[in-house]
């Protein structure tokens, strides 16, 4: 019997499943046992009869899937069929679907072993873990829970970092999986835009939406695109392009890597910690052979990163949740006409940030709003990718610190008006504007609280992202990290 | 751009088919006051038109028809299963002629 299976990656979990040393069932078993211990808040539903079953039906090991009897946590906007599946909106309360994403199939053919649906901010629409309907997902660095997870795959990064389980599924709209895995000290992975099937991913901002990866090593996240990229006749968004060998990359030369560094980025950010450790970790790039470089980007284009996220995001939402009327699904509230029972849904269903959103969202989308609004959303995006695109015809990689504080604490207000809010927690976004691979990885501490750096690369190139994170992990000696309880 | 104000901001929420309460509305107008504002900001721009609106990071083409393969639908329980109110093998909703 394996000693803590916390502390092992896929890999290792999967030589200790090959080599008979744990079974699949004891390591469902531990799994579940370690998130019905979980205090902090990130089950939606947990799939204890489900895992069981599928489980004990695992007696044969196969070598060559690193999956096999792999236990893994699912943010709850996926659907799972036969599994209740909210949102974490009281409007889907009760829903069961009736079929499985596409990342759901590919990783149950895996033989990966889903253990609990997770919270996530409500439809995916914010970035704190504060908002979905059963309250505040905690951060597992702070026994007192007076920590962010971020969002708005709290659940999938608070399993990740508490060590749970491995991966877990996540979403990344605007930085929905990289955020959260910052302030939790894990890999967050967002592959190309259209790389990963969205069939059973409830949508939020199609043109932004991405199936998002959440470890702790950057081999893991490596394995988990190998199972999860690829075209699907179900979703006409998916690219064809040839799915690589990822893993096999990872110890490639990165010596004539080119690194950019955008300078008014950095500049936005006032935690020296941070910034140190950032710089540190440039070095031992540069020690490597890697050529890096600082590069500008015009500052009141950066500061209009928030609002053109903003106004796009909310505008593509208000559309795509128009279904959602107590009706076809969740729960009905009876009224005098068919519009009235609607509404009543509606009202009770949705949070008060959901609806200001749509209500927003649903005026850029005016006719008359449109050219100062959404329009101009739309053309400034395109400016931002052109801007970006240049610095990416010159360099491989865009390399900066994924956010500009560890987790903070909940309630500590920002000034949403200042550089390092507009631009410093906002600059992730630049990878959903351009449908860029973009990785966070953990590259230090600030007291007991981790924090990661962010690196993107050119569409498609995951290869090469993943190799240059894998050498960054190797000079941090980060990987794995997990949230101890006390006694561990 | 149309001006906002309390009236036109439920307005468009009765047109999504929900309402909030006045405070609700308040925090509302004074987001629509930051969000626009740096909207305007962008405006400012003189060559922001000139960038054409970006749909898409980058296009994905399907040049190709699927195969027209006859599949099991879903029963009618279970295209039903997730509707609460329904009657006689159909959603029931209140009559629409009255």
């Amino acid at each position: 019997m394996i000693k803590n299976y916390k502390e092992l990656s896929i890999r290792e979990l999967h030589n200790a499943l090959v080599n008979k040393e744990i079974t699949p069932l004891e390591l469902t078993k531990l799994a579940l046992e370690e998130a019905k211990n979980d205090n902090n808040n990130a089950i939606e539903y947990l799939m204890e009869k489900e895992a069981l079953e599928m489980a004990a039906s695992l007696t044969e090991p196969e070598k060559d899937n690193m999956f096999w009897g792999i236990p893994i946590a699912i943010k709850d906007n996926f659907s799972t069929k036969g599994v209740p599946t909210t949102g974490s909106s009281n409007i889907l309360n009760g829903y069961v679907p009736v079929y499985d994403a596409q990342v759901v199939t590919l990783l149950k053919q895996k033989h990966a072993i889903p253990i609990a649906k997770v919270t996530l901010d409500e439809l995916a629409m914010g970035g704190t873990g504060t908002s979905g309907h059963l309250g505040t997902t905690y951060n597992p660095y702070c026994k007192h829970k007076k920590r962010l997870m971020g969002g708005s795959s709290c659940g999938s990064a608070a399993f990740v970092t508490a060590g749970i389980v491995p991966f877990a599924l996540g979403s990344d709209t605007g930085d929905s999986t990289r955020k959260p895995a910052s302030y939790g000290g894990i890999v967050g992975f967002k592959p190309t835009w259209s790389r990963i099937s969205r069939y059973g991913l409830f949508p939020f901002a199609p043109s932004l939406d991405t199936v998002g990866i959440l470890t702790r090593s950057v081999e893991d996240a490596s394995f988990a695109l190998e199972v999860l990229a690829g075209h699907d006749e179900k979703d006409a968004t998916s690219s064809f392009k040839e799915v690589d060998k990822y893993s096999e990359h990872l110890e490639d030369d990165i010596k004539d890597y080119k690194v950019a560094i955008i300078q008014e980025i950095f500049d936005s950010i006032t935690n020296e910690t941070i910034k140190k450790t950032f710089l540190e970790s440039v070095k031992k790039l540069e020690d490597r052979g890697v050529k890096v470089g600082y590069v500008h980007m015009d500052n009141e284009l950066l500061t209009s990163l928030f609002p053109t996220y903003f106004v796009i995001s909310c505008a593509e939402a208000t559309s795509n949740n128009a279904n959602l009327d107590g009706i076809k699904f969740g729960p009905y509230h009876d009224g005098k006409t068919y519009q009235e029972v609607m509404a009543n849904a509606r009202t009770i269903g949705f949070s008060e940030l959901i609806k200001r959103r749509f209500v927003f969202g649903s005026f850029a989308l005016m006719k008359e709003n449109q050219h100062d609004l959404f329009l101009r959303a739309q053309r400034n995006r395109r400016h931002i990718v052109e801007e970006t695109n240049k610095i990416l015809e010159q360099y491989d990689f865009i390399y900066l610190p994924a956010a500009p504080s560890v987790a903070p604490k909940i309630g500590e207000k920002s000034d949403r008006l200042s550089n390092e809010y507009l631009i410093a927690d906002n600059h992730l976004v630049i990878g959903n504007f351009a449908g860029l691979p973009s990785i966070s990885l953990p590259i230090g501490y600030e007291g007991h609280l981790p924090f990661d750096a962010n690196i993107s690369g050119r569409p498609f190139e995951e290869s090469k992202l993943l190799n240059i994170a894998n050498f960054i992990e190797k000079d941090t000696h980060l990987k794995g990290i997990y949230a101890k309880k006390e006694g561990e | 751009m149309k001006e906002y104000n309390l009236e036109v901001l439920k307005d468009a929420a009765n047109r999504l088919l929900f309402d909030m309460s006045d405070e609700e509305y308040q925090t509302l107008l004074n987001e629509f006051d930051i969000i626009v504002k740096q909207m305007n900001v962008i405006g400012e721009n003189k060559k922001i038109d000139e960038y054409a609106p970006m749909t898409f990071p980058f296009d994905v083409y399907v040049t190709y028809l699927r195969e027209d393969i006859a599949a099991t639908p879903l029963s009618r329980d279970e295209a039903l299963r997730n509707a609460q109110h329904k009657a006689g093998g159909q959603i029931k909703l209140p009559k629409v002629v009255q």
